[in-house]
């Protein structure tokens, strides 16, 4: 068998493979991705959604949630938070003691933002998922995070 | 280079072979169990069009543990090597234009979680392909089964 009889045989193995374990098992997924949905009015996010929902907000809705008081948590690791957060933003590296925070300050389906570093960073989205996984219905992701907050010449915290 | 590579002690070749393979097994496991965590990882990157960070993360674990299995048994290694080498340089690529585009985020590489984009894993990924190529022009292969190299 030459190298490429061989190089086709394990491409069309793996295809064959990962497509029918993606099929049979419980939690598999979509072949193409789904773009989270964007809301841009702040008063769309009042209304109660049907099913678990994770969506995008940008730097104006973000404002107006965070000046009503809508519990904001940041993302990133710990040790990003010495250069300052949102006010107000909670944090924890651990995802189930997060969980139980949140919980505990608005229950599992009121509408909460989460926010990372900036743009192109991924751990609002990861943590987002992984809160969605442990019961929250009412998820929003500030895509922009941090940079475009501070950049806006917003109020910022930090730990004393 | 290629006597070279033939006079390296097939043991050693042989270990070589297996540690990588066994790597790109280890690092296949956790992208098979939670596929949409790896497809976040893989969009993070930005260079995946049309949503088909799902179809990647569907199969590329897949052909991970594929190629890790068979360089492990010695079944069609050249192949085996050949995708690797490839799949390594692509690493390369996609990682260093992270780098150069200032993102912070996780690389999806399977090997450790939390593990960010940076020099180190172009490092790391230069070495596996250093082994890749070790494996490759070697043709003393012990343990080989499927199909046989001639000298």
């Amino acid at each position: 068998m030459n190298y490429q009889q061989q190089v086709t045989y394990i491409i069309a193995t793996s295809i064959l493979l990962g497509a029918t374990y993606n099929g049979i098992r419980e939690n598999g997924i979509p072949w193409i991705a789904k773009p989270i949905k964007k809301v841009d009015e702040a008063t769309a996010i009042e209304q109660i959604v049907d099913e678990p929902s994770i969506r995008e907000i940008d730097l104006g809705v973000a404002k107006v949630l965070h000046w009503k008081g809508t519990l904001f948590i940041d993302a990133r690791a710990e040790e990003y938070l010495e250069d300052g957060f949102i006010p107000g933003a909670i944090a924890n590296d651990d995802t189930e003691a997060l969980s139980e925070e949140i919980e505990s300050l608005v229950g599992f389906d009121k509408s909460f933002v989460i926010y990372c570093s900036d743009d192109d960073c991924g751990s609002s989205e990861d943590l987002a998922y992984e809160l969605q996984d442990l019961g929250f219905n009412n998820i929003l992701v500030f895509k922009g995070g941090w940079k475009t907050w501070k950049e806006a010449g917003l109020d910022v915290e930090y730990d004393e | 280079m290629l006597n070279t590579m033939n006079k390296i002690h097939p043991l050693l070749v042989l270990i070589i072979r297996v540690l990588l393979g066994l790597i790109f097994i280890y690092a296949s496991h956790d992208k098979i169990l939670d596929p949409s965590k790896f497809a976040r990882d893989i969009s993070n990157y930005n260079v995946v069009p049309f949503g088909l960070e799902n179809t990647v993360a569907i199969i590329l674990p897949w052909l991970e543990l594929v190629i890790g299995l068979g360089i492990v048994f010695g079944v069609c290694i050249n192949g085996n090597v050949l995708i690797c080498g490839g799949l390594l340089s692509l690493f390369i690529i996609l990682i260093s234009q992270a780098i150069l585009r200032g993102y912070n985020i996780d690389c999806g590489c399977g090997l450790k979680d939390g593990e960010m984009v940076g020099l180190s894993k172009i490092i790391e990924n230069f070495l596996f392909l250093g082994a890749c190529y070790i494996v490759y022009q070697s043709k003393r292969r012990l343990l080989e089964f499927y199909p046989k190299s001639s000298l």
